[in-house]
């Protein structure tokens, strides 16, 4: 995804390297916060602070090839800040299901999507909602880990360092995620048969 | 056979991750214990559900940050500034109070702020003399007559200082007009004829000079037409003779071709009579 010569650029203070790191992740870390909160201010804003963050420190950083942990690491410190201030609003914003100010579609009418089936986009949003609602359920630690590793590929060595956890620990969790999500798709009542979706 | 993985392990051989002996041996417990590879299996189904779920589409956002921190200097510091204030302002007030000559003092209950010296308190009269008003009337009217009596004899100071200085002025202008009179009258008539005469003479040089340089100038000036004159008589004469010429080269030339003309006509008539005769 990224180069160690870009992120030795940016070590040295290039602008432009650091720009362009920012490019590059802005989706990833977006996804995983996004996950985490299911609310997209939330997300942008954590986002945002994981990149502020990210363009201060990457002085610091010692080794380019730890970038990816070190990236995720400042991401899970601020989503944790953020979800610490917003405990008390949880809760879904109105923005979340009426079109942004200057858009005229809902967010299931992204343009990607255009040329597919409206039943069909209405169902993956609505799908993609059930499942967003389904790791919400999950404790934080355990969201953690199973977002990082089902949706950002890290690997569980990767995982360890960024949650400064050892490598069992790591899979423990993942192991009651799955778990837990297990019971909670059973008691939403989504199978593989009930979401009729081609997996 | 103890063996019974833990999460750790179970979790590795889902996502692949797990090593040949330990594969094994866990391989074998599924075979002894399948309804743990059934429950592993359906976590791996919750894997392929929970992978139904997208990433959102997002636009990196312009992030503007300020560069390197900047590094804040122990004068540029607030506390420093705020002390530094403070001190200026406490300089500020000394200096004020040295120039003005500032005393504070606090004597018998009260507070005393003075600027410029020590205030020195007014003699209070212990005693008031109570004066009638006939006695200030006539204090009033003493004061008056004292007053007009000293207006009046300096006014008449001043009237004579005024008269005489009106008369010595007036003196004096009518000795400088006499001085001027009498000294314009002294210019004597032969002064007067000697300057006639050199004005006289002054002319008469100008009027000569003039003359002179004019009958040489005429002069020049007929010769200079004179000698055009002939030179434009010459030159219409040499016309005149190229005119005559021509003219009479003309003529000449005529008188040839009629002279000619008048030999070819007696020739041809000549032949026509000597044709005739032939043939009668």
């Amino acid at each position: 995804m990224h180069s160690d010569t870009l992120v030795a650029r940016a070590r040295e203070g290039d602008k432009n390297a650091q720009g362009k790191l920012m490019q590059l992740w802005y989706k990833r870390i977006y996804n995983f916060a996004y996950k985490f909160f299911f609310d997209h201010d939330l997300a942008m804003e954590a986002s945002q602070k994981t990149f502020i963050l990210m363009h201060r420190n990457i002085g610091a950083l010692q080794d380019p090839g730890r970038f990816k942990s070190w990236l995720y690491t400042i991401a899970v410190n601020c989503c944790r800040e953020e979800l610490r201030k917003n405990k008390a609003a949880r809760s879904r914003s109105i923005q979340d299901i009426m079109p942004a100010d200057g858009e005229e579609s809902h967010p299931w009418e992204e343009s990607r999507n255009r040329n597919e089936n409206p039943d069909e986009l209405l169902r993956h949003v609505e799908l993609s909602d059930l499942l967003h609602q389904c790791l919400m359920e999950l404790n934080n630690d355990q969201r953690e880990v199973v977002i990082m590793k089902e949706y950002e590929g890290l690997k569980f060595r990767e995982i360890a360092e960024v949650l400064n956890l050892s490598e069992n620990t790591v899979k423990s969790r993942m192991y009651y995620g799955l778990d837990g999500l297990k019971k909670i798709l059973e008691k939403m009542n989504i199978t593989k048969e009930t979401i009729g979706y081609e997996l | 056979m103890n063996y019974k993985p833990d999460e750790s392990i179970l979790i590795s051989y889902l996502y692949g991750e797990l090593d040949g002996q330990e594969k094994e041996k866990l391989l074998m417990y599924f075979q002894e214990h399948p309804e743990e590879l059934i429950r592993l299996q359906e976590r791996a189904n919750v894997r392929k559900i929970m992978g139904a779920l997208n990433d959102k589409e997002v636009i990196a956002p312009p992030i503007f940050t300020e560069g390197h921190p900047r590094e804040v200097y122990f004068w540029r510091s607030a506390y420093f500034k705020t002390v530094l204030s403070i001190a200026a302002s406490f300089l500020l007030l000394l200096l004020a109070g040295r120039l003005l000559g500032t005393e504070v003092n606090y004597s018998r209950g009260e507070l005393q702020i003075s600027f410029g010296g020590k205030r020195t308190e007014k003699p209070v009269l212990k005693e008031q003399q109570i004066l009638t008003p006939a006695e200030i009337q006539n204090m009033i009217n003493a004061s008056l007559v004292k007053n007009t009596a000293s207006l009046s004899s300096g006014w008449a100071d001043h009237q004579k200082s005024m008269d005489q200085s009106i008369r010595l002025n007036l003196d004096r202008n009518s000795r400088k007009v006499d001085d001027l009179i009498r000294n314009t009258s002294q210019v004597s008539q032969d002064q007067l004829r000697s300057y006639v005469a050199g004005l006289q003479d002054e002319n008469l040089r100008i009027m000569k000079n003039y003359f002179q340089l004019s009958s040489t100038e005429q002069k020049k000036y007929v010769e200079g037409l004179l000698v055009d004159f002939s030179r434009y008589l010459q030159e219409q004469r040499n016309q005149d003779l190229q005119l005559v010429q021509t003219r009479v080269n003309s003529i000449e030339k005529n008188s040839d071709q009629f002279k000619q003309q008048t030999e070819q006509i007696l020739a041809g008539i000549i032949s026509n009579s000597t044709v005739k005769k032939n043939s009668y």
